[in-house]
């Protein structure tokens, strides 16, 4: 144990935290694309020289638990020939990174020539070239087919853009624009940080500071441990099952063993399928967040997630399975799917054992994207759509919230104004309202799913990509709570019969006058259905979350 | 003749009263809850007391009553509203709770959902429906209103919200549907979307709708009673509301808004620091009010508050213009505890008002920043709000004791301890709060009032590289005295959409004048002073999702190149937020905004401390700073002009307590304040 007194790793835990959230506000500032400064779909942290995470702004919960492995690529590429003024930067999902879209910049933070931190910035990029926009290819089988692979490379040589670089990165993605200004977002986001940590250093000395981040991991690795050793000893297991990889495999599963033992804990995924042909495979980085996302759920929302609140856990996994794929697989999906089944097994598998803290399923992600031209100024359009957000899971603080999301964002993308979408986009929002009957059945009931009526006001066919799961397997149940109701897309065209959306498709035809009926899922319910209070049935029935035709039966319609 | 500035607080009610000389005389009275006028009452006996007056004889000479109140944000708080419901287009009754889809705390999963304000089977369809275009696709349905106002007579609604899609552009069904309801039921209290922001976005439509018909009834209540009991005891002037935004409005038009009310209280602290920017000629100021539970931090650039459109109060979104005020979960009884993990945290639970800090003796036993100033000396036990209450030092020790002890030091140090603690929370909290908002805080000057700003002042000041920090001699009563430095405002909204580059020259100019007009004929129904009018636009580039707000006061609308200008205002501001700008993109003008502003007569000038000779101080007192040492006391009310104190001391007044620290020299201004300098 070091000498730093308490209060100083207190403050200067503190600064660490509100460095990384500077960082966090810098890229917001300054980023370009809307999927970064709306939807805020990038993570910025700090970790040691090794790759241990020591903080981390809350943005994105499946972005951070990857990001030592990030660095730890870097450090293993590069060795001790990291300088002041480097930046560098990845995404290869099987060099440190989770899927091609995420890049990840880092800046090495010296104090003298001893190397003590990495600040780290990782950002969703709208593309990443490849063969389609957006780099999610249901069609891809093979990693090339997804984008633009970037090992570990050096973009700025002490202080020096490398333009050639640059220019070979720009080349190969279809929005060199707004790939350039996130891109300096990042970097000016991470140098950002790279001062306010020097400055930290000269307040504090660098002896004091390293010192204290000792202490600061341990101390989160004693909140984890008394957490854990909370929980009953013993083997566990749980199950999680994809849809399909939609090249014709069906029920592909995530198989999670833990053991606990004491305040240790072990999670084996090596009996999990094997990999698959299409983007649903996980990296290995993408696994391992996937396992600190299921630990940060299920542990308090005080205790900071850094190195040490994970230090309790043991991951196993086997290469060559759907979690962990072997170079060359695609995997875009998997920041979605399968990482959320992996959580999902995981939580399964620890109910008995933590009852309490074990939430029901979150809905999964369906996502489609309509391309097509503008009838009322003859412009392309292409449309991303993140309305009708499926129900969160419910857990033993209550009912799951309606219409809140995925697992792997809980609740923080942020859907657009229908008003605003119909003013910039010739489409029609019939019907935007809660799915009655769509959260999964529980002494606490899932959160609703959302039906949506929208209907496509073109002149000319559009087009429809699909990419994501659940429309088979419902957001998990759990503790006898029921599963939540599946998703359910239906397109119906004029004359003719309706067609059912699978979840893995791309080009799909959309005649004029076309209207997509959409169902999104529902929140996995928590208990047994027989300890509902009276009081909270009659609610749901009376606010029509629930209707006398409900449960069962019409879920299977639905 | 007098003019009275009244805020009513969670605790005290604050009053200032101002003559023609510029004297300025002071009142502070328990405030009452249940009814806040019985407060605001005493409150004006005790200035005309003071004064020599009776209360009649004070009313007959005051000709304007400011007047800051916190019914509309208890009212939220917590949650005593009336029974509301709310009419909207079928098919899309959800907005209110869906909330775009986001849940707050990404690591909290077991997060209870909040009730909406208005439950699921009260949130009722009306069949209709206007499209982006502004063509009526379904026309009103009589008969779904109908049905819709026989369940708000079985369910005895007391107050409606009114919102359909895109009323913004068109509001004739909300019209209709008021006129409907009035005819069936005369005692209803009506708001429709279209009157309390015609502006794009439903859920901020819908929310801030929603909020105004639930504030809207309390609100009446307790203003037509104050006004009555005023009426009686002899007053026959304005009574005037100070809002969220900052500015002034009557009675009549602060009922209509209610929901612009809901920041009406810390309203006051903001126009008190835009009014001692000019008082001081510090342009760039940090406003730091510094209470028992929370901190509230805004920012003053150049002489002016900003203004922000994204409040949420009580989880709920109010997105009516509103001052920028960031609120961070810590002050003086914010509770210090030992995480599982041996680190010290403190906040954000806070002992409250009962039991309060420990040293308040009234059986709070955990430690909070209050009770760390006791132990290190900061603080008087015998000498607390001008030696109206004692302090429990026994108990403070103990406190910190306990807390020591687990941290494995003695309570001193753990006292040392929180302060380093919360002044890093703080630090941090100022220094986000400004680089949201774009701004270095190193070139700006922290203005420290409320009871516990002016011991943490200097050491943040420090910690953020500021090298200036200004108490005003009226601290704890700074937002009673900056209401009465605000000017009449109205605020109009008018969603406009379109690329800069294919806007109608001719319609941006009729429509701003329209805007311009119709603020002016409402203003005049109460106000009879020289008006003038701000014009801005919420403005964005195509694919992002925020506008930002472009003040357009320096474009020239009647010049060919209207276009170019407004795009360059947009760049500038643009550049000036997020360090860049597209030039070869056209921004999109989302919403036009105009401000119609009635200028008050200037405040009279505040009478100059006389300049003598250096008081002495008046005592001294052990405390700890790196050590313990003997500091001098300072009285603060009777400092000499020009005086300077160097730290370490102590500067107390009744309500409060400045500390110096090592190296910080205050030097006190013309006006009895203190501006201090710190080294950095």
């Amino acid at each position: 144990m070091s000498d730093v007194d308490p209060i100083t790793a207190s403050v200067i835990q503190h600064r660490l935290v509100a460095v990384a959230e500077e960082m966090g506000e810098a890229m917001l500032r300054t980023s370009y694309s809307q999927i970064m400064n709306s939807s805020r779909d990038f993570s910025t942290a700090i970790c040691g020289p090794e790759g241990r995470l020591v903080s981390q702004a809350e943005h994105i919960p499946v972005h951070v638990g990857a990001l030592p492995w990030a660095v730890k690529a870097v450090v293993e590429f590069f060795g001790d020939d990291v300088h002041q003024g480097d930046v560098f930067l990845l995404n290869d999902p099987y060099h440190g990174g989770s899927h091609l879209p995420d890049l990840t910049a880092f800046v090495p933070v010296f104090a003298g020539d001893r190397l003590i931190f990495w600040t780290v910035n990782r950002a969703h990029h709208s593309d990443i070239g490849g063969a389609t926009h957006g780099a999610y290819n249901a069609t891809a089988t093979e990693i090339w087919q997804e984008g633009l692979r970037v090992p570990p490379i050096r973009l700025y040589e002490k202080g020096e853009i490398r333009a050639d670089l640059m220019q070979l990165l720009t080349i190969n993605v279809r929005l060199a624009k707004d790939f350039q200004g996130d891109l300096a977002a990042q970097i000016g986001s991470v140098r950002l940080g790279e001062r306010r940590l020097e400055a930290l250093m000269e307040e504090f000395t660098p002896d004091v500071v390293v010192d204290a981040v000792e202490v600061i991991l341990n101390s989160a690795e004693q909140q984890a441990r008394g957490v854990i050793s909370s929980w009953q000893d013993g083997v566990y297991h749980g199950v999680a099952v994809l849809d399909d990889d939609g090249r014709g495999n069906d029920d592909i599963a995530i198989r999670a063993k833990v053991t606990i033992e004491g305040s240790d804990l072990e999670i084996d995924l090596s009996e999990s399928d094997y990999e698959v042909t299409s983007f649903v495979n996980s990296s290995h980085a993408n696994m391992q967040s996937g396992v600190a996302m299921a630990l940060a759920f299920l542990l308090d929302p005080e205790t900071p997630k850094n190195d040490g609140s994970f230090r309790p856990v043991k991951v196993v996994a086997r290469e060559g399975s759907i979690v962990w794929a072997k170079p060359g697989a695609p995997v875009t999906l998997s920041t979605s799917h399968c990482a959320q089944e992996i959580i999902e097994a995981i939580v399964r598998a620890l109910a008995p054992a933590c009852p309490d803290r074990a939430m029901a399923g979150w809905g999964r992600r369906f996502r489609i994207a309509i391309k097509g031209d503008d009838p009322r100024n003859g412009q392309p359009f292409i449309w991303h759509m993140f309305h009708a957000r499926p129900g969160a899971g419910a857990s033993s603080g209550g009912d799951g919230w309606h219409g809140s999301g995925e697992w792997h964002s809980t609740g923080g993308l942020k859907f657009g104004s229908i008003e605003i979408v119909e003013t910039r986009f010739p489409l029609y929002f019939r019907r935007h309202e809660y799915r009655a009957n769509s959260g999964g059945s529980g002494r606490y009931t899932g959160g609703a799913g959302v039906d949506l009526d929208l209907e496509v006001e073109t002149a000319t066919p559009c087009k429809v990509n699909a990419a994501g799961d659940g429309a088979r397997h419902g957001a998990a149940g759990m503790l006898g709570g029921e599963d939540g109701a599946p998703h359910r897309y239906l397109l119906r065209a004029p004359g003719k019969r309706p067609r059912v959306l699978r979840t893995k498709e791309e080009g799909i035809e959309v005649p004029v006058g076309a209207v997509f009926e959409i169902h999104s899922a529902g929140g996995g319910g928590w208990g047994p259905p027989g300890e509902r209070e009276q009081a909270a049935k009659d609610y749901d029935r009376r606010n029509g979350y629930t209707t006398k035709s409900g449960g069962k039966s019409s879920k299977a319609k639905a | 003749m007098y003019r009275i500035g009244i805020d009513v607080g969670g605790t005290f009610t604050d009053l200032v009263a101002i003559d023609d000389f510029g004297k300025v005389t002071l009142g502070k009275t328990p405030s009452t809850p249940v009814d806040q006028s019985i407060g605001v009452m005493n409150g004006l006996v005790q200035v005309a007391e003071t004064l020599g007056l009776s209360l009649a004889d004070l009313l007959a000479t005051t000709d304007r009553i400011v007047h800051g109140t916190t019914v509309a944000t208890n009212t939220l708080l917590e949650r005593n509203g009336p029974k509301i419901a709310l009419l909207t287009t079928e098919g899309h009754r959800d907005v209110l709770e869906m909330r775009e889809g986001l849940k707050p705390e990404r690591y909290n999963l077991r997060l209870a959902r909040p009730e909406a304000l208005i439950p699921r089977h009260l949130c009722l369809g009306v069949r209709e429906r206007i499209k982006a275009d502004g063509k009526i696709d379904i026309p009103l349905d009589q008969a779904s209103l109908d049905k819709a106002i026989r369940v708000l007579k079985r369910e005895k609604i007391v107050s409606v919200a009114v919102c359909y899609l895109h009323a913004y552009r068109d509001g004739r069904h909300e019209q209709a549907t008021r006129e409907a309801l009035a005819k069936a039921l005369p005692d209803l209290h009506v708001c429709i979307s279209s009157e309390v922001l015609p502006q794009i976005k439903e859920y901020e439509r819908v929310s801030t709708t929603v909020v105004n018909a639930y504030v809207a009834p309390i609100l009446a209540r307790y203003l037509s009673r104050l006004e009555d009991a005023l009426k009686t005891a002899g007053y026959g002037g304005p009574v005037l509301i100070i809002l969220s935004h900052g500015g002034i409005a009557p009675i009549a038009e602060a009922i209509r808004m209610a929901a612009a009310t809901v920041l009406s209280g810390p309203a006051g602290g903001v126009s008190g620091a835009r009014h001692a920017a000019g008082l001081i000629g510090m342009g760039d100021l940090i406003p730091f009010d510094m209470g028992g539970t929370s901190t509230d931090i805004s920012l003053i650039v150049d002489g002016q508050a900003t203004l922000a459109n994204d409040r949420r109060i009580a989880n709920e979104r109010i997105a009516l213009p509103s001052l920028d005020i960031v609120t961070l979960g810590a002050g003086g009884g914010s509770i210090a505890r030992v995480r599982a993990g041996g680190l010290l945290e403190v906040g954000p639970q806070s002992a409250g008002a009962m039991p309060g800090p420990a040293c308040y003796g009234n059986g709070g036993a955990e430690a909070t920043v209050t009770d760390a100033s006791m132990v290190l000396g900061y603080l008087d036990p015998d000498n607390f709000l001008g030696g109206r209450a004692k302090l429990d030092k026994a108990a403070a020790d103990a406190a910190l004791d306990r807390l020591g002890r687990e941290l494995g030091i003695d309570g001193v140090r753990a006292a040392e301890g929180v302060h380093r603690v919360v002044n890093t929370q703080m630090a941090e909290g100022v220094r986000l709060a400004t680089v949201r908002r774009g701004v270095d805080p190193r070139r700006f000057a922290l203005l420290a009032f409320g009871g516990a700003a002016g011991l943490h002042g200097t050491e943040l000041a420090r910690q953020l590289n500021l090298g200036r920090v200004v108490v005003p001699r009226i601290a704890s009563v700074l937002s009673a005295w900056g209401m009465l430095a605000t000017e009449l405002r109205l605020e109009i909204t008018r969603t406009h959409i379109g690329d800069t580059a294919n806007l109608d020259i001719a319609a941006i100019n009729k429509l701003y004048a329209e805007m311009e007009a119709e603020g002016e004929s409402r203003l005049r129904g109460w106000f009879d002073g020289a008006i003038h009018s701000l014009r801005s636009a919420d403005m964005r580039y195509g694919e992002q999702i925020f506008e930002i707000d472009v003040p357009l006061d320096q474009v020239d609308f009647a010049a060919p190149d209207l276009l170019a200008q407004i795009k360059g205002a947009f760049e500038r501001r643009h550049e000036a937020l997020y360090t860049y700008s597209l030039e070869d993109q056209d921004p999109v003008l989302v919403n036009a905004r105009v401000a119609t502003i009635g200028a008050l007569p200037a405040l009279p000038e505040e009478p100059l401390v006389e300049a003598s000779a250096p008081i002495a101080p008046s005592g001294q007192r052990r405390i700890y700073l790196d050590g313990w040492l003997d500091a001098p006391i300072f009285d603060f009310d009777r400092l000499a002009a020009g005086q300077s104190v160097t730290g370490p001391a102590l500067i107390v007044s009744e309500t409060t307590n400045v500390l110096l620290r090592q190296g910080d020299v205050a030097t006190t201004t013309p006006l009895g304040w203190l501006d201090i300098q710190v080294p950095i």
